[in-house]
């Protein structure tokens, strides 16, 4: 009889939120994979009930302090969409200038400091620093960068106090906007330097056969918004009709719900998805980028999405960029958004993924009941998938070395576990 | 010789506000050029305001099951803060590993002297504790002395 082995890591380091991995074996045959997720439940769905339909999004911002402004951005245009309204224009463009702050934030933090001590050999950023001083200090400012945009656009670095439903509390000058140019043309190039450097990392080797599944913006790259969702398996649905092709459900080992597709299974969103599904809308210069490393058009080896962020991070640059170019200050911060009863959804592109949200309202605007689905829970399937076939195709690794690489794995995705378990069904039978 | 001290702390968690606090006592009060800021403890913000400084002064609430109040003053140049000033979180980073980020990056000012007040509850939406309030307005004093025999 073989011998049984367990791959265990209790507490994942470098990821958002608290959660574990276990991977069980059978000799070289793989018995369970599990991501788990023992993180408190948060209920922030059923704590929006009752609230006024203005309030979701400085309430869901606090859901994630990494990326709060994709909470907002789905809210509000929830909301917007229920009333029948759109925020267009320049207070859209602001919409998007903000967002794009947060996946430079967002981006940086992953790609510098969560993953590439991975490829490096480094427990920690800390260590990074001491390896590669220069890479550090980058990624520091690049940071800055995007907390800068987000502080000036925003009003705050974390959990912006700007953002309503229907626009903003208060617009910037053009003056504001075109301080940030200097900066950001700087880090256009700190992320172009990244492509390159990312792309010579060494990468272990997987091939997955991803369903990719992200938001289309129209003729957009999509960031802040998308009507519909697309697959690269064909299915192209509205958002409104999220629930008839995505089912969650509770499994034992996990306090955040997995999602799957309807009768097809796991599926990816995020990075991956995104440059796969809308690489052509990226910038020319992002574009560019990608094609001097070769970065293939669709990327299946989820290692190399690090590569991908880093291409990421220079359209971010570039989009934010064009905005304040663009930039014309509007006659007013916001437009009026009378609510109406029923059901309303909004979606837009976190740093990790497609993230939705459904509420339903009363015709006060109060909100009745709560639905939000964030990317990480989306990708938890797709991760264990990952892990599983990983570990099938390098049980020869000796025990350090396959942790380590599960774990790598996992981070691949920017793990966001805070989010993913804001909810769990509590069930509670009585006879 | 120019001057920064940084608060640290969550205001909405019990007595992890204490370095909050000790920065609300300072702010106005020291010779002009000295820098009071308060932070959440993340790196890039507690980098970000001691830069061009040459002594700074971080303050903490610390957890390390001493009777709350107590206050320790160390030095970041003795060596790698102890424990209990690093955050207990897989993702973020706090005082302890802002300064050793900082000492790898030669970006630790010449002399940075960090105080510890140990909390005793950390509960969400809590005030500081009677002990806590007393231990910060301890630091605060502590530091504007160093300050007015150093300056």
């Amino acid at each position: 009889m073989s011998s049984t082995r367990t791959i265990r890591t209790d507490y994942l380091a470098r990821v958002e939120g608290e959660g574990g991995m276990l991977v069980r074996m059978r000799g070289d045959e793989v018995v369970d994979v599990r991501l788990r997720i023992y993180e408190p439940p948060r209920f922030f769905e059923a704590f929006l009930r009752g609230r006024q339909f203005t309030e979701a999004p400085d309430i869901t911002a606090r859901i994630c302090g990494i990326c709060p402004v994709a909470y907002q951005m789905s809210s509000c245009l929830a909301m917007e969409s229920l009333a029948g309204v759109e925020v267009d224009g320049q207070l859209h463009a602001l919409r998007r200038l903000l967002y794009c702050g947060e996946w430079i934030e967002s981006h940086t933090l992953h790609v510098f400091m969560l993953h590439a001590p991975d490829f490096l050999g480094v427990p920690s950023a800390v260590e990074l620093a001491k390896l590669d001083p220069a890479l550090v200090e980058t990624a520091l400012r690049l940071k800055k960068i995007g907390n800068e945009v987000m502080r000036v656009v925003g009003g705050r670095e974390v959990h912006p106090i700007n953002v309503r439903v229907g626009g903003w509390y208060k617009t910037p000058s053009r003056a504001d906007l075109e301080a940030l140019v200097p900066d950001l043309e700087w880090a256009k190039q700190a992320s172009q330097e990244a492509v390159r450097v990312t792309a010579g990392l060494d990468f272990p080797e997987l091939e997955q056969d991803y369903e990719f599944v992200a938001l289309d913006a129209g003729g957009e790259y999509p960031i802040d918004r998308g009507a519909r969702l697309v697959t690269s398996r064909g299915l192209d649905f509205p958002i409104s009709e999220f629930y008839d092709h995505v089912v969650e459900e509770h499994v034992e080992h996990s306090n955040a719900l997995h999602a799957r597709l309807r009768e097809r299974g796991a599926y990816l969103v995020g990075p991956l998805a995104r440059y796969a599904l809308h690489r052509e809308l990226l910038s020319p210069d992002a574009l560019a980028s990608a094609g001097e490393v070769g970065l293939e058009p669709v990327v299946r080896n989820p290692f190399r999405s690090i590569v991908v962020r880093a291409v990421e991070l220079v359209h971010a640059c570039d989009e934010a960029l064009r905005l304040i170019a663009e930039y014309e200050e509007p006659p007013a911060p916001s437009i009026e958004v009378v609510p109406k009863a029923g059901l309303g959804h909004g979606a837009s592109e976190a740093p990790r993924g497609a993230l939705y949200h459904r509420y339903r309202l009363d015709d006060e605007g109060t909100i009745l009941d709560a639905k939000i689905v964030p990317p990480t829970s989306q990708n938890l399937k797709m991760i264990e998938e990952d892990l599983d076939a990983f570990v099938r195709g390098h049980a020869g690794l000796d025990e350090d070395e396959l942790r380590h690489r599960c774990e790598q794995a996992i981070r691949n995705y920017d793990p966001c576990i805070s989010c993913a378990t804001h909810f769990l069904t509590l069930d509670v039978e009585r006879e | 010789m120019t001057t920064c001290v940084v608060g640290v702390g969550n205001a909405l968690r019990g007595d992890d506000a204490a370095g909050l606090e000790v920065a609300r006592l300072l702010d106005g009060t020291l010779p002009e050029g000295v820098r009071v800021v308060e932070c959440e403890g993340e790196p890039v913000a507690i980098l970000s305001a001691w830069e061009g400084c040459d002594r700074a002064y971080l303050v903490d609430a610390t957890s390390s099951g001493r009777e709350a109040g107590t206050v320790r003053r160390l030095s970041a140049h003795d060596g790698p803060l102890p424990p209990e000033l690093q955050r207990a979180s897989t993702h973020l980073l706090g005082v302890a590993e802002a300064v050793e980020l900082a000492r790898a990056l030669g970006r630790l000012p010449e002399r940075t002297i960090v105080y510890g007040i140990e909390g005793g509850s950390f509960d969400t939406g809590a005030p500081l504790s009677e002990e806590v309030r007393a231990a910060a307005a301890e630091v605060a004093a502590s530091i504007r002395h160093e300050l007015s025999e150093r300056s």
